[in-house]
């Protein structure tokens, strides 16, 4: 039974760090009807200045914020110029470009920060071998219980400002209706814009909480990431935010309960599988998502 | 305006039209499909590129973007409506205020138009996609109004609407313009309820202004009742 | 400008002037340069096959797809197995991974008769990603040897052509496997061309038009979808095949069988030009020579290249092929064949034959 506890815990902390990137994955689709395949880079870039910021001497917490400035920036740099742009020439140009980005993000990581040791984000939380709770026989450190905890206010406060916020109401509008947006006054460029800065400054955040868990950070950290993200997604429905924290969550501990009762079959390093086939069978027979309404099918 | 001449990207579909709507009148654009006549409204609001003048009480606007236009005092309500359908009639309200600074006069406003409007007080929360077309129609002009316009561009408000709606519409336009002095730029299909409302009428066609003049004018020239009117 | 018709004399030779230089190159190369050199144009070669196979689904169908790595990776993967487990001839493995292919590419068009551009993405990201973990996985290392590979899969003894006469040594397979490669893609691009010039080519380029349109004209979107997925897989297995033959080995994470190679495919496409039949072969090579010269820098900084990217850690190639997309997609989005053909046509217009004396191609 403990056994159970454990791997649920551990599941909702992993689980929430896929579901901030995969709320930022659903914000750009919903506020400009894109796929930002660069999504896990950015985040990755993001999180490697966030490590520079604290080697300078930043205290943790401040260059965690930092970051995720530095993100929202990049967010919506990228989207002011190059998704903009090609976006009016054709919507696969649009997906080129992400990858494009995908690419030369990867590439000027490593180039950066590449044959230095190995990076050590140092975790938000005490996470010392002695840091943990026991509650119901299985170990929750403090360090997991930090990440769920800060990922949960994060998305909580992104939901307020949908719903209660104008600002929030002018990216719901948008996201409805551009056209009538305009007509309504809403600065739509701006809008679009902050979309994509946001889902970045989320990413930003689930970069740096999951290379405090990690340890060591590489090119290679948010791929794994990217990809339970687009499976919460995808479950969720592209056009839904609680569907992809809901799906997010479910995802981590499925993949825990999963790998954990059956190590033979899928054992951890098959744990990604469980993802990959989540994309194809929701996609295959569900495409709108479990809570979304998003236009997936063709007409 | 002036030569007003606009398109959408290599094909020009107004060529140099010329059109004034002074305060407190209305002003309807009459003409066959594809006469240019929405093309006008989008020009106007700011939604596609234009040349020539374009002027707001002297003030020339020809490159002013469609989102200042909205709080420099022109409101558009587009063909089809054009309702946010995912957001709540009262979150519609609330996006036509958006340039708008004072909370306390943004409800009062909505307070006023729910007067105006009661089908859309009853449906306050409701989901703007489920209401019908006439009450979108309601919606999408008390939106509109929240900006506190003094030009109301209106493209063909009786689009699919039932007559008695259409009727409706068309008082409360008419009060609008009365009471509070809003000027109207309509463009409508149905020519005889235009007519009754308008002060000045202009025709278009295929690109260009064929022929302006009173409401009274247009009504009695013979050769415009025969191909418009079906008199 | 110089105006001809198409089909006269002048055409012609233009098109002779054309074919006589590739041809010189083509014999040039594997018999004057040296054996690493020549190998360099064989991994040109593959990503030529494996971007027009690309092609075919995506800049003629519209359709996309970042999962071809894993086609490439069942093209090596099938011929290892058969060669190293079963004692198969090299040859034929290629018709078998063609066959494999082919079914296992129509499976995976069954999710984008229904779904959209970006969310086919998806599906393909899957894909690409799931082959080499599956390879990986502990159940199937029976058939696969896991995550170690599958190693010696060679021509025991490099066969004797005609012409080439008796082949030896390294020099002698890295001619063999430059004239190997070769034929593949000469073939590759006569399928590509005949498919393209037929109707079923048209086909394609309707749906990636307007797919609602296609199919009210007639259009089968299940069967053309499903079939073009497929001969698009088989091409891409036949890289693989050549890919593992050519190294001896092939491993889960191997040159082009992660989800990297899927973007290679897709850069080169691009670069070279997309919907075009000769894009895909200028962007191999354009793509072998950017990563060659590029591979150095930093170690020895030598040339421009080293003036900008002196203080990087490592190799600036995937940056630099990233921005190359990003300007690619605003400033030419047919690629440097269509910038070619632009300039060429302020140079040479090939007047159409007049109507019904035959049909002028799409591309």
């Amino acid at each position: 039974m403990e056994r159970f506890f454990q791997y649920v815990f551990d599941g909702l902390s992993f689980g929430a760090i896929y579901a901030l990137l995969a709320l930022g994955l659903v914000v750009v689709f919903r506020g400009t009807g894109h796929l930002n395949f660069a999504q896990g880079e950015m985040a990755m870039i993001c999180t490697f200045v966030v490590w520079q910021f604290h080697d300078w001497g930043v205290p943790l917490v401040l260059a965690v914020v930092l970051g995720m400035v530095v993100g929202f920036a990049l967010g919506a740099g990228v989207e002011a110029t190059l998704i903009r742009g090609v976006a009016k020439k054709s919507q696969a140009g649009v997906f080129v470009v992400s990858i494009a980005l995908f690419l030369g993000l990867n590439s000027l990581a490593a180039m950066v920060w590449g044959n230095l040791p190995p990076e050590q984000l140092p975790s938000l939380f005490p996470d010392e071998p002695v840091d943990f709770q026991r509650i119901f026989g299985a170990v929750w450190r403090y360090e997991y219980i930090g990440v769920l905890v800060v990922a949960l206010v994060l998305m909580g406060l992104l939901f307020l400002l949908f719903a209660k916020t104008k600002f929030g109401l002018a990216m719901r509008a948008v996201a409805s209706n551009p056209e009538s947006a305009k007509l309504a006054g809403i600065p739509t460029s701006l809008v679009l814009a902050s979309s994509w800065g946001i889902a970045s400054a989320m990413g930003a955040l689930s970069g740096s909480l999951w290379g405090g868990i990690v340890g060591e950070l590489g090119a290679g950290l948010m791929f794994t990431v990217f990809i339970y993200a687009s499976a919460a997604a995808t479950l969720g429905g592209f056009d839904s935010p609680g569907g992809a924290v809901i799906a997010g969550l479910s995802i981590g501990v499925g993949e825990q309960l999963l790998a954990g009762y059956f190590p033979g079959w899928i054992g951890q390093e098959m744990k990604l599988s469980v993802a990959l086939i989540t994309i194809f069978v929701v996609l295959l027979f569900k495409p709108s998502g479990l809570f979304g309404s998003a236009k997936v099918e063709r007409v | 305006m002036r030569g007003l001449t606009a398109g959408y990207g290599a094909v020009e579909v107004l060529h140099g039209i010329d059109l004034d709507v002074e305060d407190g009148e209305i002003v309807v654009i009459l003409g066959a499909n594809g006469a240019g006549k929405t093309t006008t409204m989008r020009a106007v609001s700011g939604m596609i590129a234009r040349t020539g003048t374009v002027e707001l009480s002297g003030v020339d606007i020809a490159r002013t973007g469609a989102e200042k236009l909205v709080r420099l005092g022109i409101a558009h309500v587009p063909q089809g409506r054009g309702t946010f359908a995912e957001l709540s009639v009262i979150d519609n309200l609330r996006t036509g205020a958006y340039s708008r600074t004072s909370r306390a006069e943004v409800d009062a406003d909505i307070d006023r138009w729910f007067g105006v409007f009661p089908r859309l007080a009853e449906r306050r929360d409701q989901r703007a996609g489920s209401l019908s077309g006439g009450e979108q129609q309601m919606l999408a002009i008390a939106r509109a109004l929240m900006s506190r316009p003094r030009l109301l561009l209106c493209d063909e408000p009786s689009l699919g609407l039932a007559p008695l709606i259409t009727q409706e519409v068309f008082d409360v336009l008419r009060r609008l313009n009365s009471e509070d002095g809003l000027s109207v730029l309509l463009v409508e299909q149905n020519a005889n309820l235009a007519l009754r409302v308008a002060s000045r009428v202009y025709l278009l066609e295929t690109g260009t202004v064929v022929a302006s003049g009173t409401a009274a004018e247009i009504s009695s020239d013979d050769s415009i009742r025969k191909a418009y009117l079906g008199a | 400008m110089w105006k001809i018709r198409e089909g006269s004399a002048q055409h012609w030779l233009l098109r002779s002037i054309g074919i006589a230089i590739i041809a010189v190159v083509v014999v040039w190369v594997p018999t004057q340069m040296s054996s690493s050199r020549i190998g360099q144009f064989s991994d040109a070669f593959i990503l030529m096959i494996a971007a027009m196979s690309l092609n075919l689904v995506l800049g003629f169908t519209g359709q996309i797809s970042i999962g071809h790595s894993a086609f490439f990776g069942i093209g090596g993967y099938t011929a290892a197995i058969l060669i190293k487990d079963h004692g198969w001839s090299p040859g034929y493995t290629f018709y078998a991974a063609a066959v494999v292919a082919f079914v296992v590419g129509c499976l995976v068009a069954l999710p984008a008769l229904r779904i959209r551009g970006v969310y086919l993405a998806l599906v393909t990201l899957a894909v690409a990603v799931l082959f080499p973990t599956l390879v990986k996985w502990k159940k199937l290392a029976w058939l696969t040897e896991g995550a170690m590979g599958i190693d010696s899969v060679r021509y025991e003894e490099v066969p004797v052509w005609p012409i080439l006469g008796e082949l030896k040594g390294r020099e002698g397979r890295a001619v063999f496997m430059f004239w190997l490669a070769l034929i593949v893609v000469v073939v590759t691009y006569l399928v590509c061309r005949g498919i393209v010039k037929s109707r079923f080519g048209r086909a394609l380029v309707a749906i990636r038009d307007n797919e609602t349109a296609a199919a009210v004209m007639g259009v089968n979107l299940t069967t053309t979808k499903v079939l073009v997925f497929g001969v698009s897989a088989a091409l891409c297995a036949l890289a693989g095949v050549l890919s593992t033959l050519k190294s001896g080995v092939v491993t889960p994470e191997g040159q082009y069988v992660t989800l990297l190679g899927s973007i290679v495919f897709l850069l080169v496409m691009v670069v070279g030009g997309a919907g075009t039949l000769w894009g895909p072969i200028v962007g191999g090579l354009v793509y072998v020579w950017l990563d060659n010269t590029t591979r150095d820098i930093g170690t020895d900084s030598g040339g421009i290249l080293g003036a900008i990217f002196g203080w990087a850690d490592q190799s600036p190639a995937t940056l630099i092929l990233g921005v190359a997309l990003v300007l690619i997609m605003f400033l030419a989005p047919y690629g440097l064949v269509g910038l070619f053909r632009k300039l060429w046509r302020k140079v040479v217009v090939v007047l159409p034959k007049p109507a019904g004396s035959g049909s002028s191609s799409p591309s």
